[in-house]
């Protein structure tokens, strides 16, 4: 049993250590129960849902890269309706075991996205918090242009503030994150998540056409990880609220750099997909970090970056 | 370790390997006996490759052979990708860890069957291999189609044990064989067995015999052409459909199928074994 206390406050998620896990990259938690117990998590994000059933893009929806993957997927999803009949169960159980459920809100239009929080808050009493994907490379109309520049933002925030009084997290695109940010602590978002997948190209110089279905896909894993860093320490200097930092984590160490730029958690994302066991792997190697570091307290570390 | 039912991550080794055909590898890995015992034909394992760190995704393969008493997972591979040639130039005593099982195999074809075809192009043989013994073992005989591009890459080893001329894999000898199986081998050059696609071959058979059931594994094309003829005839039929995977046990939607009512499926939790009328051929 760890020594050091790992308790975070995500801007009104109270989660029981820093670790949560990255949208899209989890399934909705139960997919790893035989791996793990899930509920040693601080939170988990479950995948992107709308308010109605969205079937994503065609296949392929993925292809390995150096130190890396991209994805296409899209945002397939059921709906909101057919998510919380799927999982509304598994989830509240979750909840009641100590690890939060954060629910991830999609939409092509600021209409979308309040139906389909409206439906949340109907339908998710299991939900600690709504993260707002304004950002998500994968989809044609909406998302990153969504989240593109710091007035659509706060507008996006804006209009779903009088729709919830749980709090909301907002997702960014990885650019521009400290004016965005600022946009969006302005409008009474409780935190932000960044970053979502950085927007790339793979060809196939065989068929010259790309190896996914789509022209460009999003980019994760290890090698966007130093990106992301550098992005949550410029957002930590930017706003006051908290940050749940991603982009690919891999180990203990990893986690613990987001932590010192700035994050007050951290998501692990494409790791779950290499290594199933990953997220409580990386928990208890943050957790030995801390320990060797003399730290009482994780907050002790957070922003400590000495830059 | 969680006891939630479901896949699990365990060790492996590589136990013995040789070359079955050009850059066709039979391997064979060793793991945990528990996890092999929930290995049904047709589905798969996802293996994580040690030595290259730059690479991090697993490779999802199919097997032709388990061995639950000694923890074995017998599989062909083709080294055509970075990952494969790696894992096909692994030693003995080499390993990584894997997760298993994984996936919806081959379902029992209905009651009172008595006859089935099985048709595999390239590396779909495995599957189809497995298909056969499954089937057999309940005293249906199959009629099996394995294709490939040339005849230095054809499995003849797996087509010959099928056939009960097996004299190299020993172990096979031990097993007590219900329905009666019959291999028919195809290239697409010509170079040995009938010279065409399987689909041609299937076709011919499909007009000669009463089937009770079609399964078959390989390129998209040739099950689309396979899935046609079974429909045309009035077979049911099984595909076991390959995509892009990641994760492999339904977490990141990568692999998705389209199916004919509109729907999409994960290949790798709701498959890879479809029932060919439900699936979108285009």
């Amino acid at each position: 049993m760890t020594k050091v206390k790992m308790d975070v406050d995500l801007g009104g998620v109270h989660m029981q250590n820093p670790i949560c896990t990255a949208s899209g990259t989890f399934g909705n938690g139960r997919q790893f129960e035989s791996f793990f117990d899930v509920s040693e998590l601080g939170a988990i994000t479950c995948k992107g849902v709308a308010a109605e059933p969205w079937a994503g893009n065609p296949a392929p929806r993925l292809a390995e890269i150096t130190s890396g993957i991209m994805n296409s997927v899209g945002l397939q999803n059921p709906g909101v309706r057919g998510f919380v009949e799927e999982y509304g169960e598994y989830l509240a159980g979750l909840d009641e075991r100590g690890c939060r459920v954060i629910c991830q809100v999609a939409g092509h239009s600021i209409q979308e996205y309040i139906d389909a929080l409206d439906l949340f808050e109907e339908l998710a009493p299991f939900a600690a918090g709504f993260e707002i994907n304004i950002s998500c490379p994968n989809i044609a109309c909406g998302g990153a242009a969504m989240g593109a520049t710091p007035e659509a933002a706060a507008e996006v925030v804006r209009a779903l503030r009088p729709h919830t009084k749980r709090p909301i997290l907002v997702k960014l695109a990885p650019h521009d994150v400290a004016d965005i940010a600022r946009a969006c602590e302005a409008e009474g978002a409780d935190a932000l998540t960044l970053i979502n997948t950085i927007p790339g190209m793979a060809i196939d110089v065989r068929t010259y056409r790309s190896r996914l279905s789509r022209p460009m896909a999003g980019v994760s894993g290890p090698c966007i990880h130093p990106i992301a860093v550098r992005m949550v320490w410029e957002a930590a200097h930017a706003v006051k609220i908290p940050i749940n930092g991603v982009g690919g984590v891999m180990t203990g160490e990893d986690a613990a750099e987001f932590l010192l730029a700035g994050a007050t958690a951290v998501s692990v994302g494409t790791a779950n997909l290499v290594d199933p066991v990953a997220a409580p792997r990386i928990l208890s190697e943050l957790e030995a970090w801390a320990e060797s570091q003399g730290v009482k307290d994780i907050h002790e570390v957070i922003g400590a970056c000495r830059c | 370790m969680s006891a939630a039912a479901g896949p699990k991550l365990a060790p492996y080794t590589l136990v013995w390997k040789h070359e079955a055909a050009e850059d066709i590898w039979d391997i064979c890995l060793e793991t945990e006996g528990e996890l092999v015992q929930g290995l049904k034909p047709g589905m798969f394992v996802n293996v994580a490759v040690p030595g290259d760190p730059s690479h991090i995704l697993r490779i999802p393969l199919s097997f032709y052979r388990t061995d639950p008493v000694r923890g074995w997972i017998c599989m062909i591979v083709a080294a055509v990708g970075e990952g494969t040639r790696r894992l096909c130039s692994l030693e003995p005593g080499e390993g990584s860890t894997l997760l298993a099982p994984l996936g919806h195999g081959w379902r029992m074809p209905q009651e009172g069957a008595m006859r089935a075809l099985l048709v595999a192009g390239g590396v779909g043989a495995p599957p189809v291999y497995a298909a056969a013994r499954m089937l057999q073992a309940r005293g249906i005989d199959c009629d099996v189609v394995m294709g490939a591009k040339s005849e230095r890459f054809l499995w003849k080893e797996g087509a010959q044990a099928l056939s009960g001329n097996d004299s190299g894999a020993g172990y096979e000898s031990a097993l007590s064989r219900g329905g009666f199986c019959e291999v028919f081998l195809a290239t697409d050059d010509g170079s040995y067995g009938y010279h065409g696609f399987t689909t041609g071959l299937a076709e011919e058979l499909v007009g000669k015999h009463g089937y009770d059931v079609v399964m078959t594994c390989g390129p998209q094309p040739m099950m689309a052409g396979v899935a046609k003829i079974a429909a045309e005839a009035h077979i049911p039929c099984q595909v076991s459909m390959e995509r892009m995977m990641t994760c492999g046990f339904g977490a990141c939607n990568t692999c998705s199928v389209q199916m004919a009512d509109g729907t999409v499926r994960a290949c790798c939790q709701d498959g890879p074994v479809f029932d060919a009328e439900e699936v979108l051929w285009k």
